[in-house]
């Protein structure tokens, strides 16, 4: 790989500060500590969400259902596994699978279903045609368009690093991916945007 | 080209950041089983609303229908509170304090400050039977000279009767002011058992102390609600104090329950 030739992007790691005393505090207590938790990473698990399923409202219902999920998965964890849960991360794996399932069930229900008196159902893809959106002239929509037409390995890569700035440590705990890995895709997906952005200028 | 790159990223962060609608910790915190659930409970004031959460009560409080209990709830404490559908544990430790038992109960004191708290609590540890003048309860908290913001703090209880606020009197033994309302804080303390009127007169008639023979101290009028009955089967005179320089004379110590004075 051409790791060398490579524009020296790396976007600042934003630290997650608090993550280990919400996890110190989840061990002592759960139900106590947990309301901080949501306060904390809402928004990002929120942005997060959006971004990838284009429809907030929808987000937000997907967001809430990986904080249920984490509640759930924290009521059955010992103490001393919980101290050690690295809760940002850990909260973006969460994500990244309920999201995956949100947008296959999207696409499940935009072509699958019929109308209840048996007519089909027209077909109506609620987000811009990407033809559409190359004409705008917001750069970052053009950004967006760039991550859309990512394989999901390079995309899960380079959003985690570069829109949503989680360290390389945070994002192979996130994707259970060895750090090698997630550097490699993070920097091709980043590659690839490049090239479509210098394709459309 | 790394510029606009850099730039073209940032953007499209910034343009797609969301913040949560502003109920969405409530309600995340209710789908887990962690908003406050409420019910109607019998108590010595009549029906009252209570809530409670993970932390403990959170809310006791009179109200129309349930509709404004909820609006109320709201509006004090920013988070919502939803009708209860089982029968948990704690609806029966919240009985039997309403009641009067000695139960362990937690309760959620995180919306109030420091100060609030530490009066709270103080007011917590006056028996039934007992009560305690403004002035003690700031005394005793170690801020001698806070009696009015001890007065609006027991106000805001958030949890009336469960932290008994109506045991904490005026420094004459006039009630003073109460959430359900005076007549009903005279009638509560009655109920336990407090002979208020007499207290009352004897205060008018500068009596400040009384004396417990038995042992060797003397206490706040309001000591239990026996020493009152006490007083009236002995009809000594002695018994009656008027001042901590007439009692520490006769060699009486203070009474360790209801400390008449600073330690």
């Amino acid at each position: 790989m051409t790791t060398a030739a490579v524009p020296a992007y790396e976007p600042s790691t934003c630290i997650d500060e608090v993550g280990e005393l919400l996890a110190h505090a989840l061990a002592d207590d759960v139900d106590m500590a947990f309301e901080q938790v949501v306060r904390t990473y809402q928004d990002r698990i929120v942005s997060y969400a959006a971004r990838s399923l284009n429809d907030v409202a929808r987000a937000e219902e997907v967001a809430q259902d990986v904080f249920v999920r984490a509640y759930r998965a924290l009521q059955a964890y010992d103490r001393p596994r919980i101290k050690k849960l690295k809760l940002r991360p850990w909260l973006y794996a969460i994500a990244l699978n309920l999201v995956r399932n949100a947008v296959r069930g999207k696409r499940l229900r935009l072509v699958g279903l019929e109308r209840e008196d048996g007519r089909p159902r027209p077909i109506v893809d609620t987000a811009p045609a990407p033809e559409a959106q190359a004409i705008t002239h917001d750069e970052w929509r053009r950004v967006q368009d760039a991550i859309g037409r990512l394989s999901p390995k390079l995309r899960d890569a380079f959003v985690l690093r570069y829109v949503d700035e989680l360290s390389y440590d945070e994002i192979a705990d996130a994707l259970s991916q060895p750090v090698g890995t997630v550097k490699a895709n993070a920097h091709r997906g980043l590659m690839s945007v490049r090239d479509f952005l210098e394709d459309q200028p | 080209m790394t510029e606009r790159l850099r730039h073209c990223i940032e953007g499209y962060r910034e343009q797609t950041r969301h913040v949560a609608r502003p109920d969405f910790t409530a309600q995340t915190l209710d789908r887990c089983g962690l908003a406050d659930r409420y019910a109607i409970i019998d108590s010595a004031i009549g029906p009252v609303y209570v809530a409670w959460n993970p932390r403990g009560v959170s809310a006791v409080r009179q109200a129309d229908d349930a509709e404004a209990f909820e609006r109320w709830f709201r509006r004090r404490f920013s988070r919502r509170a939803m009708p209860v559908q089982d029968e948990p544990e704690i609806l029966d430790l919240v009985r039997r304090a309403l009641r009067g038992e000695k139960v362990e109960l937690e309760i959620d004191l995180r919306d109030c400050t420091h100060f609030e708290a530490a009066v709270l609590r103080k007011a917590r540890e006056i028996p039934r039977g007992h009560a305690r003048p403004y002035a003690w309860v700031a005394r005793e908290i170690g801020n001698p000279r806070a009696v009015r913001a001890v007065g609006s703090a027991l106000a805001n209880n958030p949890v009336p009767l469960l932290i008994p606020c109506h045991r904490v009197v005026r420094s004459d033994y006039g009630c003073g002011e109460y959430v359900f309302g005076k007549p009903k804080k005279y009638e509560l303390l009655t109920g336990e058992g407090l002979h208020m009127s007499e207290i009352q007169e004897l205060a008018r008639h500068g009596i400040r102390y009384i004396v417990q023979t038995e042992y060797n101290c003397f206490c706040l009028p309001t000591c239990g609600a026996d020493l009152m009955a006490e007083l009236n089967e002995h009809e000594h005179e002695h018994l009656k104090l008027h001042s901590v320089d007439e009692a520490l004379g006769m060699g009486l110590k203070p009474c360790g329950v209801c400390r008449p004075i600073a330690a």
